[in-house]
């Protein structure tokens, strides 16, 4: 009755896999039992990744690429035979005031988190729907949305914007795929114990006021995101698309 | 426990499942018993409890069933509040009775509140009262929803009202319990099918109605909604509260 969590025999590729969720993501689906392809701009993160990847006895390739590079991008799919699970993953935020934002920001937060996810995205769907057997063995994608791809907050506005973009994108892609057994979702976290976050969170006053807002009263743990993560890369959620899984300790929820 | 990875364990904790005997309910009773739960099954019928004790024995966990229609207040209560053990409610027990707007029979429209908004809030009321009571590290309680508590369907306006209801229930049920370390979610599906819903399925019209709106050209089955709700009961989505995971095959993404 119970599907359990197991990507055995499948080939998942991980964007911004260097750092912080991605990193996550990557080392859980290997936990899973996935081979796992991580991408990185940064060469010593990837080691690492590498690393921690080969201890839990999981296999791992690694590709230093910056996915707002079509053509870097382009020739990393070349060299992939297979793929049956990506995690779109790679993105960042630039926090200021609507009244504030600089065109500079606004230009590199949408080129990296809507133009870059798109492409990643078409492009492993193309390899994805090739893979011998898919109609027997699903494909899964999963975007890495956040709770502020479903509400708006303070400073966020052009985060809001790309991430609601993704909400949509998903929603496209699910109708589009669906016919390819390809399943498409998002997972919304609220604020993780990344570097990422932990960045914002020097500011005091702030991390008191996001608390606040999460009814459970914790930030969420790396590991809350990649199970979610891996659980909608399995067939465990085989029935599971065009829809999110909100890892938001109730944020939402108000 | 990987490093990123969660388990979907259930080793130690009880639940409880209303509806146990058919369909979702005895799903979730058997997915819950793989994963290491105990179980307390609500059921009407004798015969299919006893049969469920046997299924659920085999899998070597504790089973106790109480005989009860979840209507009954005052047996419930009675039953629930003197209970040892509770971590987890998979609030199961419904009904439905489709019928076009304009010719809804007010006895229908009765049963349908009755059951699957009256008798859902109190056995979440009861069982709540009951896990703070017991002082638990944390419960999850899974209220079991449907897409037609997202989106609308033909002749399904009392059961749309009725799991639109349970949604908010679910919402507002998250943020009161927070701070017990409860968490509260629902799961959507798409029709499933089970010994309920085999007659809508024998109809023709109605299963062309059911694939020209479901993505994924597949009926959901009751381990795709187990699989789901053992996932929300574990400690796997500690971080997931407030929210619900839609097992649809894209119905609702469209």
């Amino acid at each position: 009755m119970l599907k359990k969590i197991n990507l055995k025999n499948k080939t998942a590729l991980v964007t911004g896999a260097g750092k912080g969720l991605g990193k996550a993501c990557a080392v859980a689906l290997a936990e899973a039992g996935a081979k796992v392809i991580i991408l990185s701009r940064t060469k010593s993160d990837l080691t690492k990744v590498n690393k921690i990847i080969k201890k839990t006895k999981g296999s791992s390739q690694s590709f230093v690429c910056d996915v707002t590079n079509l053509n870097d991008l382009k020739k990393v799919l070349k060299k992939i035979s297979r793929l049956d699970i990506l995690v779109n993953n790679a993105g960042n935020n630039r926090p200021q005031h609507f009244t504030k934002v600089s065109q500079a920001n606004m230009e590199y937060l949408t080129n990296l988190n809507m133009k870059a996810a798109f492409n990643v995205a078409q492009l492993c769907s193309q390899k994805m729907v090739k893979a011998k057997n898919r109609k027997k063995i699903g494909g899964s994608i999963i975007h890495m949305s956040s709770q502020l791809g479903k509400v708006g907050c303070e400073g966020r506005n052009v985060y809001n914007m790309n991430k609601f973009g993704i909400e949509g994108l998903a929603r496209g892609m699910a109708c589009e795929l669906a016919p390819y057994n390809i399943r498409v979702n998002t997972v919304c976290p609220t604020f993780v114990e990344t570097p990422m976050v932990k960045k914002f969170f020097k500011n005091k006053k702030f991390k008191n006021k996001m608390l606040k807002n999460i009814p459970l009263g914790r930030v969420a743990k790396e590991s809350d995101v990649a199970t979610a993560v891996a659980f909608l890369a399995a067939d465990s959620s085989e029935m599971i698309t065009g829809t999110s899984l909100l890892v938001d300790g109730g944020w939402t929820a108000k | 426990m990987g490093i990123f990875l969660k388990d979907i364990s259930l080793k130690g904790k009880t639940a409880l499942i209303t509806g146990a005997t058919k369909g979702l309910g005895r799903g979730a009773a058997i997915a819950i018993a793989e994963a290491g739960g105990n179980i307390i099954a609500i059921g009407r019928n004798q015969l299919e409890l006893n049969s469920l004790k046997k299924e659920i024995k085999k899998l070597r966990v504790k089973y106790l069933s109480f005989n009860c229609d979840v209507n009954n207040y005052n047996r419930m209560k009675l039953f629930i509040s003197s209970l040892k053990k509770l971590d987890i409610l998979v609030n199961n027990a419904g009904t439905n009775i489709p019928e076009s707007f304009l010719n809804v029979k007010k006895s229908s429209m009765e049963t349908l509140l009755n059951v699957n908004t009256k008798a859902v809030f109190n056995v979440a009321q009861l069982c709540a009262n009951q896990i703070i009571k017991l002082r638990r590290k944390n419960g999850s309680i899974i209220n079991i929803s449907s897409i037609f508590g997202v989106v609308a369907g033909q002749k399904r306006t009392v059961y749309s009202m009725t799991k639109f209801g349970v949604e908010g229930l679910t919402k507002g049920m998250a943020l009161d319990l927070a701070k017990y370390n409860i968490r509260v979610n629902s799961v959507c599906p798409n029709i499933v099918l089970t010994p309920r819903t085999k007659k809508y399925f024998a109809d023709k019209k109605y299963n062309k109605y059911i694939k020209e709106n479901t993505p994924i050209k597949k009926v959901v089955s009751v381990s795709d909604v187990a699989t789901s709700i053992t996932f929300l009961a574990s400690e796997a989505s500690s971080m997931i509260t407030g929210s619900s995971i839609i097992i649809d095959g894209g119905w609702t993404a469209k």
